[in-house]
């Protein structure tokens, strides 16, 4: 099979879209941004008959808010994710993960559904839908389904998404002042780089204290998929979140984690990254609601 | 193989190729632009970014079934050797250029940016910007440098 070979359909509506992954014979691939796919089919490891682009299907471009919850179309670049007021103000998490993503030619072609669906361990905007408690709906021809972000990845590149389905909404609950959020990268260098460890963390904070009610945390490029912490999520609301207790916290974070050793890093050094980064995405959200705390409304 | 109708730099060209073929190779091989380089073709180069609809990209991941009906430009559309754009210009002044192969991609990148702003770039700025273009031949202060010029002269053209 040759590079030239492989064909493309490019469906103007998501019926169109449904009705041919449900009835055609040939073997697709679903094409977003590209940023990814191309790479794997350049590489020789993706050998299908046709690519089924995705960029004309404009019900698949939206970011919008709806009653308590935000609604993010697959095909919203993460330019657009990174421009846009209403998630800069309900979702810095993923505003900053978004912004860690490549480098602008990469953010500007790359989705967040694409980020999704090539389900790669060191992804950088699944972490932050892990700590936003995010939802992804699944549609295909007779039906939708929602599967939350932490039940969506069951491997590396691998969803609980059937051949027949694609992404068609990511929605998380709005969230209030009080919830922060920050993400938290190492990488080979500051732009364009895959992820040697990453973490995403939400917490809802009490008014007017360093007291946490609760959170979220969750590591990337440290397992098979994107982890949860929980563990030091259940350490979170012990007390107030002095610096003490944010070196305890962190303390624990490498039992949370199972990386392996690949190009990037080894295992031990990743452990070991993983409490850094935590500790350093903690002192600044901490430092960050300090500041804002003091300033008058 | 399809025929694929697109804009470069705008004029409106048709290719008839297979759809799985890089715009990149589009560019450099049926529409005879060779200004965009391949380099990685795995977009951590930016040697072949493209402005597509006015943003940068890397054309060695874009598809040219993805390109139909839209807005392409390359360095040879931002200016010519008699009538060059301010950054070219800045670029040849600064001597921010070695080799030259990461320099139409870089022009790109800078063309795209300064379009996309309003106010003079600090240096982190166009650091941030220009993230996604390596340079394996010289340091990058050069470039920097050039790029900081060529706001200013934009600006004060601006206000003019």
């Amino acid at each position: 099979m040759y590079v030239s070979e492989i064909d493309m359909l490019s469906p103007h509506s998501l019926l169109e879209c449904l009705y041919l992954l449900e009835n055609d014979k040939a073997s697709f691939r679903l094409l977003a941004g590209g940023t990814d796919a191309v790479v794997r089919m350049k590489e020789g490891k993706w050998q299908h008959d046709c690519w089924l682009n995705l960029n004309n299907i404009d019900e698949l471009k939206f970011i919008a808010i709806e009653k308590d919850e935000i609604h993010i179309g697959p095909l919203a670049t993460h330019s657009e994710i990174i421009s846009s007021p209403l998630l800069q103000d309900h979702a810095d998490v993923l505003v900053q993960a978004s912004r860690e993503v490549g480098a602008a030619q990469m953010q500007n072609m790359g989705t967040i559904g694409g980020n999704i669906g090539t389900a790669s361990p060191a992804g950088d905007t699944i972490p932050a839908l892990f700590a936003l408690g995010a939802s992804i709906e699944l549609t295909s021809i007779t039906g939708k389904r929602q599967v939350s972000a932490e039940d969506f990845f069951i491997g590396p590149g691998k969803t609980v998404a059937f051949p027949n389905e694609i992404i068609t909404k990511i929605s998380f609950k709005i969230r209030g002042k009080h919830d922060i959020g920050i993400f938290q990268k190492l990488g080979p260098r500051k732009a364009q780089s895959i992820s040697i460890v990453n973490v995403a963390i939400s917490l809802s904070m009490k008014e007017g204290t360093k007291e946490c009610l609760g959170g979220r945390i969750a590591f990337g490029s440290v397992g098979p998929t994107v982890l949860r912490a929980k563990k030091c999520e259940a350490m979170l609301s012990l007390g107030e979140l002095s610096n003490d207790m944010i070196s305890n916290i962190s303390s624990v974070a490498w039992k949370e984690v199972m990386p392996i050793s690949d190009i990037r890093a080894s295992a031990s050094y990743r452990r070991d990254m993983a409490s850094a980064l935590l500790e350093r995405g903690l002192y600044r959200l901490m430092k960050r609601w300090a500041d804002n705390e003091r300033k008058p409304l | 193989m399809k025929t694929i109708d697109f804009f470069v730099n705008g004029t409106e060209i048709s290719v008839t190729c297979s759809p799985s073929k890089t715009l990149l190779e589009v560019l450099r091989e049926d529409a005879g632009l060779t200004g965009s380089k391949e380099c990685c073709g795995k977009g951590e180069c930016g040697s072949c970014t493209v402005s597509l609809n006015g943003l940068p990209v890397c054309s060695c991941l874009v598809l040219a079934g993805q390109v139909h009906g839209e807005n392409i430009i390359t360095v040879e559309g931002i200016g010519t050797p008699e009538n060059m754009d301010p950054v070219q210009q800045a670029f040849m002044d600064e001597g921010a250029t070695q080799c030259g192969y990461c320099t139409p991609g870089l022009i790109v990148s800078a063309r795209s940016y300064l379009n996309s702003i309003g106010h003079l770039p600090g240096l982190d700025e166009i650091k941030q910007a220009l993230g996604g273009n390596l340079c394996r031949c010289t340091g990058y202060t050069k470039i920097l440098k050039a790029v900081q010029t060529a706001a200013e002269k934009q600006l004060t053209f601006r206000e003019l």
